[in-house]
């Protein structure tokens, strides 16, 4: 009979739910500890000292070195300069992503035309595929129009991913009603004026997802701009970063302190724009319903 | 984050702005073609040059070349590769290249520049000719100017030498510490005196030196596998007995930076470790010494400057190179980074000749010049790091999970010459 | 590596009119265009084309193609500088006989179980727990997922330093209640442990709120039955929240296979300073995965068509494992 005490709090008001409810927060704050920790000590080994931080046992107190490590990360990289070239690419990236997929996803979630079938079969078969087959030729590819270096080379790969239009064919198939859609044709708007004006608006909240998501992984990403950005002048953060870490003896708070730097403008960025990231990602399954 | 239309309107301008801006930037750079280019660009890696002498550079070739330099992180080889590969404006016009990855760039010699036709063969006595030959084609082709290299030496803490009660004079411990057998002797008694303590760090630092101090190594200079014979087994003999008798502290991570200071004795390597050292373990200045290796010098790292075929200006690249690397400069190269001269010349003059405070003030060079003048001349194939990786990855193996050694032995012979065999090795 | 996330709603559609077979073949929209004389000319549809054209050139010339001219260079002998040499077979031929390379397959597979079951049962069970409480809910779902927002450089370069065998703050809090420092980062399988760890804890948020997503759409209606059958929490949770979201499992299952076994720079960062096994996937190789394997052959040993037959050779390898996984979760939706 307890059925719903677990899933459904609010409707068990009848029994005593209040010690339930509060394992279920102890849980959840356990939860909440474990994958915010990291952050935590993050930033008590970048106010620490290297010395500090290879005692052992270790120092567990924040320490009064922030500065001066903020300081050594800024003299061994190019931090602006790198975080500048990351948001680039990533503004770039993720804008382009909105654009080109939802364009394709309307099409392919509103209409039936001749091979619709294959070509979305296709992506499919492709998003299985690991990204390193194609990093090869890519780089070749690359070097032939001569991008190598450049930080557009990171984005055009970035945008060849699927994820997008599966995303949003699946939010406009169930989130945009037919009837609208016919009634609009019906008042003589073509194609491009019914993705305009009706599935632009009702998608938003997929946008939103999409857009966080695109943007995190440019900016996230590593493995492509190690391989590519050659250039010097041209380094993302993400490289930047790892070369903190290269070497025989590390300096550790250094290290931590740009670990912080890097991760948190994301962090804040994500946690501002959270809460429609995260109704993004709901919501799709509640319209649906 | 809600997106309106105007909002993705306004940032697909704002987009295309940037993105207009940021093409732009890129194709600043100088078109090839022409052998007389005023702007320069030079490749590095962090402490591979002075950056003081590289400043210097430029303000003395300032009236006829803009020298800008780079320091490039991360794996410097593969970026080189593929920059050489992909070509165009983006090479750079001077390149380091690291001295374990020269030989693997050689059959590829026609991608960079034949010193000798610039004057190189004019001055190339004033290098140490094991270094020269090391990037030189079969056919005489000089791709690479040696800027340092790296003569091993032992480091040993010379307080805890004494509390052992073993002599802790550079003299007296390097002729203790004579062969490998002597050394792992010492070790012996140092262990039975100062419980806790080990020798070497892993069996790969051990390998490694012994296998530099002979002549031949992986792959002979008729292209043939030879890492299985006996001078690369008694080399792998050399490390196992380090393990064997419980010498090895069996450190593959970061912890030795936290164990230099404390639990490690001593610690072999290039002349360049001392900085390590000394960053690493700052609180025991004045306690450490060196003196020469256990079995005779071997080379470690060691870096290349050269000039790509692209380079834009050949002539004056050619005269920067040899500014920056002369015997001068790299004596102070060596004061300011600790980067150990390829020019012997550089050896007698006061730049290198002062004591070392973090050595208890003895004058180092008395052990390093020696050794580097000693090292012997082995040839090293192209594929030969490729080859070399199987052997240091089974002692990682013999050390992490207790893999029997003559097993790993046979596993790093048959990778080996499979690995071999991939590249092109019969 | 972070391959593109199929997430939720792919699957949350599935069960809109409440539990129902799983269909993964996308339900069929009637074209707008229906009201219309049906037979038209292909260039009739040239707006539909149009729209999706940016993507498909892009796809073509950075994907499709790639992955093709990939295939080719498995066929071939290249050191990314020289002339490419045809060599038929025999790159295969070497991976065949290579233990290294086996070895990596092996390293891989075991990362992946290791993180993917805590990482998907945990998210399971988080969901749950998150989908009954009615405060801080908002808090809870941006705090669980802000390990997904981080970037793999930080967490591996995070990790190495936690798990440290010398001066970690786990080998410390052990020594604390006096267990012996534990050999992390060195030992075989605690350097998988280690891996794995670093793995769940940036995915486990992620796949929260995919399953959340299918949560809230199971209609109330379906529990209140349950309730009225007599089901307690646990029955309910197994005979009805999960058979509802199977789809969704799977869909989880089948991304977070393609994702896990794609593991490169967890290993890669946690070992960079490492000098003599750099990119090797640290001691004993114990965390040289395939990918890492990879590039460690064709960028810098310089074999590129080694590297490009290793690729296809794990190709298969995960369209294997997916076909299998996918077969498991439907058998188990029959019985």
């Amino acid at each position: 009979m307890t059925a719903t005490a677990t899933t459904r709090p609010v409707k068990g008001a009848r029994r005593p739910r209040r010690p339930k409810g509060l394992g279920t927060h102890a849980l959840l704050v356990l939860a909440v500890v474990i994958s915010v920790f990291p952050f935590v000590w993050t930033i008590v080994m970048a106010t620490n000292t290297t010395r500090d931080i290879y005692q052992s046992p270790p120092k567990l107190t924040f320490g009064s070195h922030l500065l001066e490590n903020i300081r050594n990360v800024l003299d061994t990289i190019d931090f602006f300069g790198s975080m500048l070239n990351t948001v680039v690419v990533a503004c770039v990236t993720t804008v382009l992503v909105l654009f080109v997929d939802s364009l394709a996803a309307f099409a392919f979630a509103k209409f039936d035309f001749p091979g619709r079938k294959i070509l979305f079969g296709t992506l499919l078969v492709f998003m299985m595929l690991p990204l390193q087959l194609a990093v090869l030729p890519q780089f070749i590819l690359m070097s032939e129009v001569g991008w190598v270096g450049m930080l557009k080379a990171l984005v055009w790969p970035a945008l060849s991913n699927a994820f997008g239009i599966f995303w949003l064919r699946q939010y406009i198939e169930n989130g945009v009603p037919d009837e609208l859609l016919d009634a609009a044709r019906i008042d003589g708007a073509g194609f491009f004026r019914q993705y305009w004006n009706i599935a632009l608006p009702m998608i938003r909240p997929a946008m939103s997802f999409l857009a966080i998501y695109a943007f995190v992984g440019a900016w996230n990403d590593y493995v492509w701009p190690l391989i590519v950005l050659t250039n010097p002048d041209h380094v993302t953060l993400q490289v930047e970063l790892a070369q903190l870490n290269v070497g025989h003896n590390t300096d550790y708070s250094m290290v931590m302190a740009g670990v912080l730097m890097a991760s948190l403008p994301l962090v804040i960025v994500f946690s501002v724009f959270a809460r429609g990231f995260i109704a993004g990602a709901t919501e799709g399954a509640v319209q649906g319903t | 984050m809600d997106l309106s239309r105007r909002g993705f309107l306004q940032a697909a301008v704002f987009t295309a702005a940037a993105s207009g801006l940021t093409v732009a930037c890129g194709g600043g750079s100088e078109s090839g073609g022409t052998k007389n280019g005023k702007n320069l660009t030079m490749w590095y890696w962090g402490g591979a040059l002075s950056d003081k002498v590289v400043a210097e550079a430029k303000t003395h070739f300032k009236s006829r070349i803009k020298l800008t330099s780079a320091s490039i992180g991360g794996d410097f080889k593969q970026k080189l590769t593929t920059t050489l590969a992909a070509g165009g404006s983006s090479v750079p016009d001077i390149t380091g290249i690291k001295g374990e990855d020269i030989a693997s760039f050689l059959p590829n010699a026609d991608r960079f520049l034949d010193l000798n036709d610039l004057g190189f063969k004019k001055i190339s006595s004033q290098y140490l000719e094991w270094k020269t030959k090391l990037a030189q084609t079969k056919d005489g082709k000089q791709i690479g100017f040696p800027i340092d290299i790296g003569p091993t030496a032992l480091f040993y803490r010379a307080d805890l030498f004494d509390k052992a009660g073993l002599p802790d004079d550079p003299a007296k411990v390097a002729a203790e510490a004579k062969t490998w057998d002597d050394y792992f002797a010492l070790g012996t008694e140092l262990k039975k005196a100062l419980p806790g303590t080990f020798l070497v760090n892993n069996m790969g630092s051990v390998f490694n030196i012994a296998v530099g101090q002979g002549t031949k190594r992986f792959i002979d200079e008729d292209n043939h596998f030879i890492g299985d014979q006996d001078h690369i087994r008694a080399a792998w003999n050399t490390a196992i007995r380090a393990y064997r008798l419980g010498l090895d502290a069996k450190i593959n991570d970061q912890s030795w930076n936290s164990a230099v200071g404390k639990s490690l004795t001593t610690e072999l390597g290039a002349a360049w470790h001392a900085l390590d050292i000394e960053s690493a373990a700052p609180d025991t200045k004045g306690k450490w010494r060196v003196c020469a290796t256990p079995g005779g010098p071997a080379n470690q790292g060691g870096s290349y400057l050269t000039l790509p075929k692209q380079c834009r200006n050949p002539e004056e690249a050619f005269k920067i190179i040899s500014w920056i690397l002369s015997p001068d400069n790299n004596a102070k190269s060596f004061t300011d980074a600790a980067i150990f001269p390829a020019s012997a010349a550089s050896y007698a003059m006061p730049a290198m000749t002062g004591p070392d405070a973090f050595f208890g003030g003895q004058k180092i060079i008395e052990v390093f010049g020696p050794a580097a003048e000693a090292i012997p001349v082995s040839y090293e194939a192209p594929a030969d790091s490729a080859v070399m990786a199987p052997f240091m990855a089974e002692l990682t193996s013999i050390e992490a999970k207790g893999k029997k050694p003559d097993d790993a032995w046979k596993d790093a012979v048959s990778q080996a010459k499979q690995i071999a065999r991939r590249q092109g090795v019969s | 590596m972070s391959s593109p996330p199929v997430t939720g709603p792919a699957a949350v559609r599935e069960h809109r009119g409440g539990p129902g077979p799983a269909r993964f073949r996308p339900r069929r929209t009637p074209p707008a265009g229906a009201a219309r004389p049906a037979r038209r000319g292909v260039l009739s549809y040239w707006r539909q084309y149009l729209a999706i054209s940016p993507f498909y050139l892009i796809f073509t010339v950075f994907s499709f193609g790639p992955v093709f001219y990939s295939l080719y260079l498995a066929f071939q002998r290249y050191d990314g500088l020289g002339t490419k040499q045809f060599v038929g077979l025999q790159q295969f031929e070497f991976l065949w006989n290579d233990p290294v390379f086996w070895l990596s397959i092996r390293n891989t597979l075991v990362i992946w179980v290791l993180s993917t079951v805590p990482t998907l049962f945990g998210a399971l069970v988080l969901a749950t727990l998150l989908h009954s409480v009615r405060r801080f809910k908002g808090f809870y779902r941006i705090a669980l997922y802000v390990p997904n927002v981080t970037s793999i450089v930080a967490v591996a370069i995070f990790f190495g330093a936690v798990f440290s065998n010398d001066f970690g703050l786990v080998n410390a809090i052990l020594g604390v209640v006096g267990i012996d420092p534990v050999p992390w980062l060195s030992d075989p399988w605690l350097i998988k442990v280690v891996i794995a760890l670093l793995m769940a804890w940036m995915w486990t948020g992620y796949n929260m709120i995919i399953y959340l997503a299918g949560l809230q759409a199971i209609p109330q209606s379906v529990y209140e039955a349950a309730r009225i059958d007599g089901a307690g929490p646990v029955r309910t949770f197994f005979r009805i929240t999960i058979p509802i979201m199977r789809p969704i499992i799977l869909f989880t299952v089948v991304v977070s296979t393609i994702n896990g076994l794609q593991s490169f720079s967890e290993p890669q960062v946690l070992f960079a300073s490492n000098a003599a096994n750099q990119n090797l996937g640290g001691p004993g190789q114990a965390g040289l995965t395939t990918l890492l394997y990879f590039y460690q052959s064709a960028f810098l040993d310089n074999d590129y068509g080694y590297g490009a037959a290793i690729v296809w050779a794990f190709f298969v390898l995960i369209i294997v494992l997916v076909v299998i996984n996918w077969r498991i979760v439907q058998r188990g939706r029959k019985s």
